[in-house]
């Protein structure tokens, strides 16, 4: 079985159980004759009246059964079974039931319905509701899935069956909803049953079609089931009147993507969402005006504003100062749109971006992507173009001066256009200090810590812890989803990103006048902490700036001619004391945290080229989206 | 058993995909008279008898779910069984209904016992069939206790050693609890396979015929159909064979070493900057006399030099490994092995502006092959192949 159909539904059943019993209200889909054949098989081999039962015989060829699952339906359960298996005991109501039987792995949330009695219902409360206010009713909406999903689609599917539950039992509270079709699912029942000899009911083939026609649940669990196969995304509204709205991550990445064995778990989503930083960007999958369309009327004013300003160019920061929002709400829509299929994160659209072909991009002539594209873009071929990124290679290079703007606008939008589809894989340069033949080597490993060392000597120390203080008393509402986002483990990374945040903050405030956060306090020492940094290169010999480096280091570097330039040098050991050298960084992160053009950043490549080691790859936040196979 | 009994929250969760010990085995069965109930327990009370109550309609399930495999997660518990029903005349209603039960901890992961408690089930079936060892239990239970002994030695050996051999008058039955991993893929004629890890370290005596054939030309040069020659093994063998040994991990698919391959760095560099055992290791590997290590930082620059429309050829022209004291073709097994580096292949897409259909070469290229498997199918060297393509305008070539 491919993992594909892991995502899929088997079945989908609603069970119930009151006093009276329990029983089977309503299944879907409801193959009658594949049933009855398998349970007729089984009953054939097991009563065939010419068999000799011996005892050797049940010992060792006593069948057991496998599969429940024929044809991608489920099998071998009778409705019965199925009713004594979901109506479970109180004791386990309102939390997850998971059932595994053979291959077969079933998962639902039984809820209890409020008795009947209370609330406006019993205004006309006569003897018979009076009884039945004693018990409860329990409800039990199970999906059948495929044993071997993994554990975040079971995941994914218990919520699902939550949701629906919650959302029944408020219905019934209300106005009595849940019993109102279970009376109609039961009253289809008996009829079928008591009418079974004779001809059908409406042409009805099994008590299902009398209910699916009836029953306005059970045509809603119908679409249930059949938007999670196609789809994997639910919109409805239970007894037209609560919104349900759910999403199947690993199914609507799947079908938008056209990768086929290769699902995207929420989990990755996380991670990706955690490693999201301020100069990420954010590309969205569906024109605007189509996700526009699709929102509900309830929907965040500020997910329509990020919409209405979003382009691939802009980064998240330039997003949230466009739309007047802060950046961690920025990065909260960004993580909406992300699990829904309806955006991706890339690092903003410029010249000098890498982009090969991803490693999972179908290359094969009939995939659907050749048609689409060229239905996109009249007159071209879409493996062409891939070819084109065959070999590592940006924007800036494939524009020329003698493409007309008309063509180079085509070519960025061939370039979007297989971004959103992930045909297209950004590669980004990251740099290792290695001067010595041992290999890399950073600060902390000669055992002198970056704020342990030359007090006095170095401004930058104070002024790090102090706006490390700042940043703690500051990280009040909305630092905190950043410093959470943060993934990177070491210290004095994080220290550098909430600085930057401050930083960040700080342009805010500058740009729109009209920052909630009065802490012009923390902006100031960084200001000062760049300006410091600048004069402080052309006042140090080399000898006290190399104060970083081993005795071997420093003699490597010193052999280099750039070195006598004490602002190269300068520069060298600040990347050096902020780990930016270790291949944590891609150029542009660098370029962002340290405010840095990229010439001055390739020069310095250029000229400390002998120490330095540069590395092409992906950005690994981002590359959780590719498979690797 | 008490391996995982610190129940760290971010390690064991349910989700987490690790394996788990058995924490309780109990038999339970349908009484005549008072119904489901639990016989027999190891530990005593590990499941309490409300927690039984509220799941026994999954341990003795109605007659359609006999022999059917049962795992049931609730409660801080998973519950694994298959109830059994031996019909027989002698029993009061007529048949006996049993289940045997493993109890693992909610978080686990439990496919691996599923075949374990189906052979223990059978083996129950036929000391019952042979002797009424079950059924004359719940008569002198404190008197009879071979049963509680039995569990016991199954959950202990099972949590220490993965496996137990069982022996109760003249039957004897053999339990392990095998890995279920996922299948690996297919193996073709171009794959090379490679040790993953020393081949001194297994004993060779353990495996097949076939593959003990097959292991001395596993060298991580040799490809498939070379070692079927060799080994004079047919190439299907051969190739259910290496899957095998991909299945349990002793060794992993690369491809044919060719100076015209691709190759480009993944993110998992990075470790090998970082983790000085790793540079060790790699060091020694990939050194032309183990006499004369290379530097790490050599080795560090080769393999960031690999990049998308760079040729190991090219590689070596710049860098001449040689006075660098590298062996490239070890380097790139070091790297294809540790996930540094991964394998950038040509695919063509097009078709042959005038098709001769006598000629020996492909015609059209769906896309869907590499230029290695085309190489393999038409018996052409990637040189001939990479010309005719040359040669051909409405032919393209997508690496990735």
């Amino acid at each position: 079985m491919t993992s594909r159909m892991e995502a899929n539904p088997i079945s989908v059943i609603l069970c119930e159980s009151d006093s009276k019993g329990d029983r089977l209200l309503f299944r879907f889909p409801y193959a009658t004759d594949s049933r009855h054949h398998g349970e007729n098989c089984q009953q054939i081999r097991r009563r065939n009246p010419y068999a000799v039962t011996v005892a050797e015989d049940l010992l060792q060829s006593q069948p057991s059964q496998i599969s429940n699952i024929q044809h991608g339906r489920l099998t071998g359960f009778t409705d019965e079974v199925l009713s004594t298996l979901f109506a479970v005991k109180p004791e386990l109501c309102e939390r997850k039931f998971e059932l595994k039987v053979n291959d077969v792995r079933f998962v639902g949330h039984p809820i209890q319905l409020p008795a009947a009695s209370t609330g406006r219902s019993s205004l006309g409360g006569s003897g018979s509701k009076l009884e039945t206010s004693s018990h409860t009713t329990l409800i039990n909406m199970v999906f059948a899935l495929h044993a071997t999903a993994s554990h975040s689609i079971v995941k994914c599917y218990y919520d699902l069956s939550k949701r629906l539950g919650v959302a029944l039992r408020h219905e019934e509270k209300r106005c009595g909803y849940v019993t109102q079709e279970a009376k109609i699912m039961v009253t289809a029942h008996d009829e079928f049953s008591a009418r079974q000899g004779e001809c059908n009911i409406d042409g009805a083939e099994s008590a299902f079609d009398l209910i699916l026609h009836r029953s306005t649940l059970a045509k809603q669990l119908k679409g249930v089931f059949q938007d999670l196969i196609h789809t994997g995304l639910i919109r409805l509204r239970i007894n037209n009147w609560l919104q349900v709205s759910f999403c199947l991550p690993q199914k609507v990445h799947q079908i938008h993507f056209h990768r086929k064995n290769f699902i995207i778990e929420p989990e990755a989503i996380d991670r990706c969402l955690q490693s999201l930083r301020p100069y990420h960007g954010l590309l969205l999958l569906v024109e605007p005006s189509e996700l526009i369309e699709t929102l509900p009327p309830d929907a965040s004013p500020a997910l329509l504003r990020l919409v209405q300003v979003h382009t691939p160019l802009k980064s998240l920061q330039t997003l949230s100062a466009d739309a007047d929002l802060t950046l961690a709400q920025v990065f909260q829509l960004t993580g909406h749109l992300v699990y829904w299929a309806k955006a991706t994160v890339i690092y903003p659209l410029c010249e000098s971006n890498v982009y090969v072909i991803a490693p999972d991009a179908p290359t094969d002539l009939s995939s659907p992507f050749v048609e689409r594209f060229s239905e996109q873009f009249p007159g071209m071929c879409l493996l062409q173009t891939m070819s084109e990124f065959s070999l590592p290679s940006s924007i800036g290079q494939k524009i020329s001066p003698l493409l007309g703007s008309q063509a180079q606008a085509q070519l960025i939008r061939t370039v979007v256009w297989m971004l959103r589809h992930r045909l297209l894989l950004q590669l980004h340069t990251y740099v290792y200090f290695m001067a010595s033949s041992r290999g890399l080597s950073w600060p902390h490993q000669e055992g002198s810590l970056v704020t342990g060392r030359g007090e006095g000597s170095f401004q930058s120390t104070p002024e790090e812890q102090l706006s490390l203080g700042l940043a703690g008393t500051w990280s009040g509402g909305h630092a905190r989803s950043d410093s959470d986002a943060s993934s990177i483990s070491d210290d004095i990374v994080n220290l550098r990103a909430e600085k930057q945040l401050q930083l960040l903050q700080h342009r805010d405030h500058m740009s729109q006048n009209q920052s909630g956060f009065p802490n012009g306090l923390s902006m100031s020492p960084n200001m000062d902490d760049g300006s410091a940094d600048g004069d402080k290169g052309h006042g140090l010999i080399p000898e006290e700036l190399l104060a970083d480096f081993s005795e071997a280091e420093r003699v490597a570097i010193l052999k280099i001619p750039a070195a006598t330039n004490s602002d190269d040098l300068a520069l060298l050991a600040k990347l050096y004391r902020s780990n930016y050298l270790r291949g944590l960084h891609h150029l542009e992160e660098i370029m962002y945290l340290e405010n840095l053009r990229r010439s001055q950043l390739l020069q310095l490549l250029d000229k400390f080229r002998d120490v330095l080691v540069t590395c092409e790859t992906e950005d690994p936040a981002i590359g959780i989206f590719y498979s690797h196979s | 058993m008490t391996q995982c009994q610190g129940n760290d929250k971010d390690r064991f969760y349910e989700g987490c995909g690790r394996e788990g010990p058995v924490r309780c085995i109990f038999l339970s069965e349908f009484h005549p008279e008072a119904g489901p109930k639990i016989v027999c327990q190891v530990p005593s009370n590990y499941i309490s008898k409300d927690t039984f109550e509220s799941v026994s309609v999954y341990i003795i399930p109605k007659a359609q779910l006999q022999r059917s495999m049962l795992t049931v997660t609730v409660l801080g518990f998973k519950i694994l069984g298959f109830p059994v029903k031996i019909d027989d005349k002698n029993y009061k209603r007529n048949a006996y209904y049993f289940n045997l039960c493993f109890v693992c901890d909610a978080w686990a992961r439990t496919v691996q016992y599923e075949s374990v408690v189906r052979k223990l089930s059978d083996y129950l079936v036929a000391m019952e069939v042979e002797s009424k060892f079950l059924s004359s239990q719940q008569d002198h239970n404190v008197e009879n206790a071979r049963l509680p002994k039995i569990l016991c030695q199954v959950m202990q050996d099972l949590n220490s050693h993965k496996m137990c051999t069982l022996t109760e008058g003249t039957m004897t039955t053999h339990l392990k609890v095998v890995r279920i991993l996922q299948d690996p893929p297919p193996v073709l004629d171009h794959h090379v396979p490679i040790f993953t890890e020393s081949p001194d370290l297994f004993q060779a005596e353990q495996w097949d015929l076939t593959t003990q054939k097959v292991l001395p030309y596993i060298d991580g040069f040799n490809h498939v159909a070379k070692i079927a020659a060799e080994a004079d093994v047919e190439n299907n063998l051969v190739k259910a064979c290496l899957q095998n040994l991909v299945y349990y991990g002793v060794v992993s698919m690369i491809h044919i070493f060719q100076y015209s391959n691709i190759y480009a760095t993944t993110p998992k560099l990075r470790r090998l900057a970082e983790d000085r055992r790793l540079q060790e290791d790699c060091v020694k590997y990939v050194a032309r006399s183990p006499r004369q290590p290379p530097t790490v930082r050599d080795v560090f620059r080769m393999f960031c030099s690999m990049t998308r429309g760079t040729t190991v050829r090219d590689l070596c022209i710049r860098l001449s490994p040689h006075t660098l004291r590298i062996n490239e073709r070890r380097l790139v097994q070091f790297g294809l092995l540790e996930g540094f580096i991964c394998r950038i292949h040509k695919y063509p897409v097009g078709n042959v502006e005038k098709p001769d259909p006598q000629s020996t070469a492909p015609q059209s290229f769906n896309g869907l092959l590499s230029m290695d498997e085309y190489c393999c199918q038409y018996s052409l060297t990637t040189q001939k192949l990479e010309e005719l393509i040359e040669r051909e305008p409405n032919i393209v070539v997508i690496y990735k």
